[in-house]
């Protein structure tokens, strides 16, 4: 299969006064793909979403969809289709006109409006609905019928504004799932903005991990999870317990400077490290004697996730956490030996 | 009041269906002591005037204990008054229309504008309202005479040789109308723009709909509602308004507001006075009415 670029996006920067809110970013999406733009707020996600779809302009840079530069082109003559956060549904509109909207704007007949309109709304499962008005739609609703506005039009590629973020946990879950199945059944190309990241890794085909405006990282969201570029990334990614030692001579110290009951197999050059594991890799008790890096450490509290146990413990200054399936016999107050591979640790100075 | 725990799924809806009546009744009760006001100072007196209009007026006494339809036969028969009631609406019409349309522009400039521009905006707005109407009359003394403000920058701007006076002109009681009610105007429209959510003309230009046609199906239909209430404002207040078009508006200017005045206090008429009244508090009534009926069907929108 031969690979197609819808979206080019070739060293755009957007500058806020003081601010580089998008600061030189080059980035491709391929026909069909899912990508989506991850990091904190004030990242440059949204910023970069908003070059794209035309509500803002760039101050360099290009931009190119389907091959034609359209960064100098006001949105409403790009072939683009936004999902805003809080859905931008207009609220004197039935559901049915809210989604004919972009069709009548493009001057498609009205006998196609209709049966365009019809067909997405049973895509996005809103049957039913074509004559209720906004405000009466519960959120999720209104979002599905948003997505079926800017799906209808069929757009070189649809952007979307952290469209669930404002939604509750199960809500969101439900949608994210959604979401995916319609981009597997229509394979569209799209950019996604969020800054949860396990709704990243869920949908995209790939990810780009930003930060201050920068493209940190960008890759399959396996890539991004086993092999994470550097620090940031692995610490938006995924949980994990971080370790910050002094490494001196084979011995270690935490940053006050006591010393650590650490042994690590392989050995650190002098200095400080921030040593990384997922809470998951960690083993505990007697499980943990067998690996070849190990922590004394005491069990300052237990939570229970449910599915997990978390154990939090504390060893000098470190803090760590650890997940166990199943109680493991130790109270708070005992200390108890973690264990890790090698492999599971990420370590940075 | 002791509340008790409903037991069975029937007295619980019971509970509900007196919360719900509770609910309907507390506006009312809320609303009972400014209805009561209303009532006594502008009900009575109105009431009053209505009595008054169907009184008889014989050889120049203020009026004669009595019932006629005389003076609304005269309303419509007399060239006098129904030129008076052509001309008011005409101007209060005009008036209205132009208001509303400098005011949404000005409401919408201000709402566009980020929030730190507003508050000197919204303070201009204010500035006539801390004047009354006579003073700003006086005003206008200033502005429009052969000596005036205006006379002066039309002259030094070259756009007349001579100078003018549009003084006691009905385009100088037309801009006196306008400007009277031009901050309220400013003020409802600009409270209806902030309960509109901007992104939805970024939707919009986003689907496809350039500028003019997103302002035609998003921000008209969004703002109809501010639309009626400002024009329905400045007409009630444009008609029946006596001071600014008497002052500033030519001697043959004759409206209703101006009528009413000269047959009270000039003809000593007092029950004319009050059949022309009548017909100014019908008119808007009619008005009003039509406006709340295109309303209503709008209003919803706004959630």
């Amino acid at each position: 299969m031969t690979k197609e670029t819808a979206l080019e996006l070739e060293q755009v920067r957007r500058v806020f006064g003081p601010v580089v809110a998008v600061d030189d970013v080059s980035l491709e999406v391929e026909r069909g793909e899912f990508l989506t733009l991850l990091g904190p707020s004030g990242s440059g996600k949204t910023s970069t979403l908003r070059l794209v779809g035309g509500q803002d302009q760039v101050n360099s840079g290009a931009i190119r969809l389907n091959g034609k530069r359209i960064d100098h082109l006001p949105p409403y003559e790009r072939d683009t289709a936004t999902i805003f956060q809080s859905g931008a549904l207009f609220p004197h509109k039935t559901v049915a006109e809210n989604v004919a909207y972009g069709l009548r704007m493009r001057k498609t007949p009205k006998s196609e409006i209709d049966q365009r309109v019809r067909e997405v709304l049973d895509i996005v499962q809103m049957t039913g609905f074509e004559a209720r008005y906004p405000s009466q739609l519960s959120s999720g609703q209104k979002q599905r019928v948003a997505l079926a506005r800017s799906l209808v039009v069929r757009p070189a590629i649809l952007l979307f504004d952290e469209p669930l973020s404002a939604l509750d946990l199960s809500l969101r879950l439900q949608l994210r799932a959604e979401i995916k199945r319609l981009h597997d059944e229509l394979q569209f190309s799209a950019i996604y903005v969020t800054h949860d990241q396990g709704e990243a890794m869920a949908m995209s085909s790939r990810v780009a991990v930003m930060k201050r405006g920068r493209i940190e990282q960008i890759g399959t969201p396996q890539q991004i999870f086993q092999q994470p570029a550097n620090e940031f990334v692995y610490k938006f990614i995924g949980e994990s317990s971080q370790m910050p030692v002094r490494a001196h001579g084979g011995a270690f110290a935490d940053m006050v400077g006591q010393p650590l009951d650490l042994h690590l197999h392989e050995a650190l050059s002098d200095g400080y490290w921030r040593l990384y594991v997922r809470p998951s890799r960690l083993k505990l008790a007697a499980e943990a004697a067998a690996q070849p890096n190990r922590l004394q450490a005491k069990i300052q509290f237990i939570e229970f996730l449910g599915d997990v146990y978390r154990y939090h413990f504390k060893a000098g200054a470190l803090e760590v956490f650890a997940d166990h399936a199943g109680a493991i016999g130790h109270a708070t107050g005992d200390v108890v030996e973690i264990g890790w591979q090698t492999a599971d640790m990420e370590r940075f100075r | 009041m002791t509340v008790t725990r409903p037991e069975t799924d029937a007295d619980y809806e019971a509970a509900l269906r007196r919360m719900k009546r509770q609910k309907a009744v507390t506006p009312w009760v809320l609303l009972l002591p400014a209805l009561v006001v209303v009532l006594i100072f502008f009900g009575i007196p109105t009431l009053y005037m209505a009595r008054m209009s169907f009184n008889l007026h014989i050889d120049q006494r203020l009026f004669v204990p009595g019932f006629t339809f005389e003076h609304y036969f005269d309303l419509f028969a007399n060239p006098l008054f129904t030129h008076a009631i052509l001309t008011t609406m005409v101007l209060s019409l005009m008036a209205s229309i132009f208001t509303v349309i400098i005011g949404y522009a000005f409401a919408l400039l201000v709402w566009l504008k980020p929030m730190h521009w507003r508050l000197m905006f919204v303070g201009l707005a204010l500035c006539p309202l801390l004047i009354s109407e006579i003073t700003i009359i006086f005003g206008w003394w200033m502005f429009f005479p052969k000596n005036g403000l205006l006379s002066y920058a039309l002259l030094s701007s070259g756009l007349v040789t001579e100078k003018i006076s549009l003084m006691y002109t009905e385009f100088a009681a037309f801009v006196g109308l306008v400007y009277l009610t031009l901050p309220y105007c400013f003020f409802i429209l600009l409270s209806i723009f902030d309960g509109i959510d901007k992104r939805l003309f970024e939707a919009s230009q986003d689907l496809g709909a350039p500028p003019v046609t997103t302002f035609v199906e998003v921000l008209l239909p969004l703002s109809w509602s501010g639309i009626l209430v400002a024009f329905s404002q400045a007409f009630i207040w444009t008609m029946g308004t006596y001071a600014t078009p008497s002052a500033l508006g030519p001697d043959t200017l004759w409206t209703m507001g101006f009528l009413v005045q000269e047959q009270m206090l000039g003809k000593q008429n007092w029950p004319m006075a009050s059949a022309l009244s009548m017909a100014l508090v019908l008119g808007v009534t009619v008005v009003m009415a039509l406006i709340i009926s295109l309303r209503s069907k709008q209003s919803s929108f706004h959630v």
